[in-house]
């Protein structure tokens, strides 16, 4: 577990972070049925060691129902990105909390019912009154219950009240792409109820959350402004000695090393199951290792105990060069930014040498007994994703088809060829239920070739495509390997009869390279020559990332004019022969 | 242990630990709200490794209450 600094610590150093200011911005509230104190200054301290700068508001003691219902409140003026709700299970169960079979079993289902639909009221009215992410924190269950051990053998007590109370929150927001639950009875259940839980400090100020924990509660909620942001990793690189596997097999052997079923091969073994998990789950693997490439693939596709493959790993560096280049070739191949990359290695020296020269990277600081490395893992929160699509599950095999067309690309002679030999078909896809999570996920994430870098939540990208002004669509790609899946996204502005604004063009780093920009942008101007439009206006907002994109407007006909460019329709647009374009 | 107590309370209030005397409190403090106060008292207690009762915390005026505290509880200052 993350040692935490006391809570005396964020509160001051939170009052010396004004003077910071970061790219990345973002604007908490929290509301709570309790006291709060200390949260958002520790809030505020974790997103500055985030990059990123955090404005909180922090609603008066127990005014959230009036925060909420007052469309006028201080809570909307602020105007928050996320807004965290923390109602405390006394204030919900009012006399019930005490005295819970004071009333039948009936009346205590129709109170969970009545309960349940206050608070998804509640939040109705906040989504419909904000754009804030809502994340409303579950109650947890006390361990007391007045019946005791025959709690568990009473219909309907306390107990399954609460339980219940969480699950019909649960069902009802299951589907909502603003609104989360944060499983706050997790938390206490994590850290156990008589630490988080001081009565001193409750009947001293009504603190529900011990001072000590207001950090460890801060990193839980960081998962959310880090997903938010889109600061989450994409990227595990992996150390091999001593890190996936105990021993060095250079001088150990392959039946030499540590890694089986018993301690403390069984520690790596678990450590291996954990990355494969979330590898499954969208996040891509790679080595970094000084070996020698023989002895170690062997291990990897051969070792009994192996849980992860070769063919789960996007790239394998396993080398004698240093490990600061093998890091840049890497995030090369796979085309992904320095600051999306996590990177595991047990030792020392080399941590320090890749912090230092990339610090972008999150170097994470690994203890030296290997048995801690799973926990590490596990509490780590910058692998925090609001939406898990389908792309993201299939990220993985879609890597390793993409080492093959690195192959097949390595054995042509000219890139003409390559692309020829590829077979690229691109489907223009509507906006619809199915694809607007990644059409927002998209403008979430892409950095590198994305024209104007705005980002859109699901809400935004779902009022775009009821808008009869926009066009917003997605591509899909696929290949003679494979699908990669919704991997383009762009929004048309129809500003007037005569003339069409790029809102946003962008393409995940996976298929760049490939002319599929050419092929969607060929897409709009049919689409734009069809509506009798005469000028398609666009513009580049340069950021530190998007470099990549910089001359596509000028190399595809646009014309500078002022501050943005502008392709007149009927020049000619040649169509890349390299792919067919299709449209639903 | 007195020094360590100065230092301790100016770190959680945010002051030099210079500007701080036995009369010190929440009136000369301007940092010393009711809430800091009790992350004081938290801190101590996790410090000199007591426990204060719930008529200690909310007894604290100025510093003297706290030392006071902490002798009560066996702390030798």
């Amino acid at each position: 577990m993350k040692g935490e600094q006391k809570l005396s610590y964020y509160i001051n150093k939170a009052a010396s972070l004004n003077n910071q200011t970061f790219d990345k911005k973002t604007r908490i509230a929290f509301l709570g049925s309790f006291t709060l104190n200390g949260l958002a200054e520790t809030i505020q301290v974790k997103c500055a060691e985030q990059k990123i700068q955090c404005v909180t508001y922090v609603g008066a003691y127990n005014q959230y129902n009036q925060e909420i219902l007052n469309s006028g409140s201080d809570l909307y003026k602020f105007n928050p990105d996320i807004t965290f709700l923390f109602i405390d299970v006394r204030a919900a169960l009012k006399d019930l909390f005490h005295h819970p079979y004071s009333i039948s079993q009936e009346e205590r289902k129709q109170f969970v019912n009545t309960i349940t639909e206050e608070i998804l009221n509640l939040t109705k009215k906040f989504s419909d009154t904000t754009k804030s992410k809502l994340v409303l924190a579950n109650f947890n269950t006390p361990t007391f219950s007045p019946y005791g051990i025959f709690e568990n053998k009473t219909e309907f007590g306390f107990k399954r009240m609460l339980y219940e109370i969480n699950s019909k929150l649960e069902d009802a927001l299951l589907n909502s792409d603003s609104i989360y639950v944060f499983d706050f009875a997790h938390f206490v259940v994590k850290f156990g109820e008589k630490n988080v839980f001081d009565y001193k400090q409750f009947f001293f100020g009504d603190m529900q959350i011990n001072l000590d924990y207001i950090p460890h509660l801060a990193t839980n909620l960081m998962s959310y402004v880090i997903a938010y942001s889109g600061m989450t990793k994409k990227c595990i690189v992996l150390d091999l000695d001593n890190t996936l596997w105990g021993g060095i097999v250079g001088e150990d052997g392959f039946n030499g090393i540590k890694l089986g079923l018993e301690p403390p091969g069984n520690v790596f073994v678990e450590f291996q199951k954990i990355l494969l998990s979330l590898h499954q789950r969208g996040i891509i693997l790679a080595i970094n290792s000084k070996n020698n490439y023989d002895d170690a693939i062997m291990v990897i596709n051969e070792h009994p105990y192996m849980i992860l493959r070769e063919e789960h790993f996007a790239s394998l560096k396993i080398n004698w060069t240093d490990k600061v280049s093998n890091m840049k070739e890497i995030a090369d191949e796979i085309n992904i930014g320095m600051d999306s990359i996590a990177f595991f290695d047990d030792d020392p020296v080399n941590r320090e040498y890749m912090q230092v020269n990339l610090p972008e990277v999150l170097t994470v600081n690994l203890p030296h007994d290997p048995s801690e490395f799973v926990n590490i893992l596990q509490n780590m929160n910058e692998f925090s994703v609001l939406n898990i699509t389908h792309e993201d599950q299939q990220r993985g095999k879609m890597y390793a088809e993409q080492r093959k067309r690195s192959e097949l690309e390595k054995s042509v002679p000219n890139l003409e060829n390559f692309l020829k030999q590829l077979d690229l078909k691109v489907s223009i896809k509507n906006a619809n239920e199915f694809t607007i999570p990644r059409i927002s996920q998209l403008t979430l994430k892409t950095n590198q070739f994305n024209l104007t870098t705005k980002r859109y939540q699901e809400n935004d990208i779902r009022k775009l495509s009821e808008d009869k002004n926009y066009l917003v669509r997605c591509a899909q790609v696929q290949d003679k390997f494979g699908d990669n899946g919704i991997t383009a996204v762009f929004i048309v502005k129809k500003e007037n009869q005569k003339e069409w604004v790029i809102d946003t063009f962008l393409l995940s780093c996976r298929v760049m390279g490939r002319e599929v920009e050419r092929g969607i942008l060929s897409h709009i101007v049919n689409e734009a020559k069809n509506n009798h439009v005469e000028k398609i206006r666009a513009q580049f907002l340069p950021t530190a990332k998007n470099k990549p994109i910089e001359d596509f407007l000028p190399n595809c006909g646009f014309k500078k004019d002022n501050d943005s460019w502008v392709y007149s329709v009927n020049s000619p647009f040649v169509v890349p022969d390299c792919l067919t374009v299709s449209a639903e | 242990m007195s020094k360590k107590l100065y230092e301790l309370i100016a770190r959680v209030m945010n002051v030099p630990a210079d500007s701080i005397d036995d009369n010190s409190g929440p009136e000369s403090i301007e940092s010393w709200t009711s809430f800091k106060g009790y992350v004081l008292l938290y801190e101590l207690e996790s410090e000199f490794k007591v426990k204060f009762t719930i008529d200690e915390a909310i007894d604290v005026k100025k510093i003297a209450d706290i030392k006071r505290h902490l002798e009560n509880h066996g702390v030798i200052l």
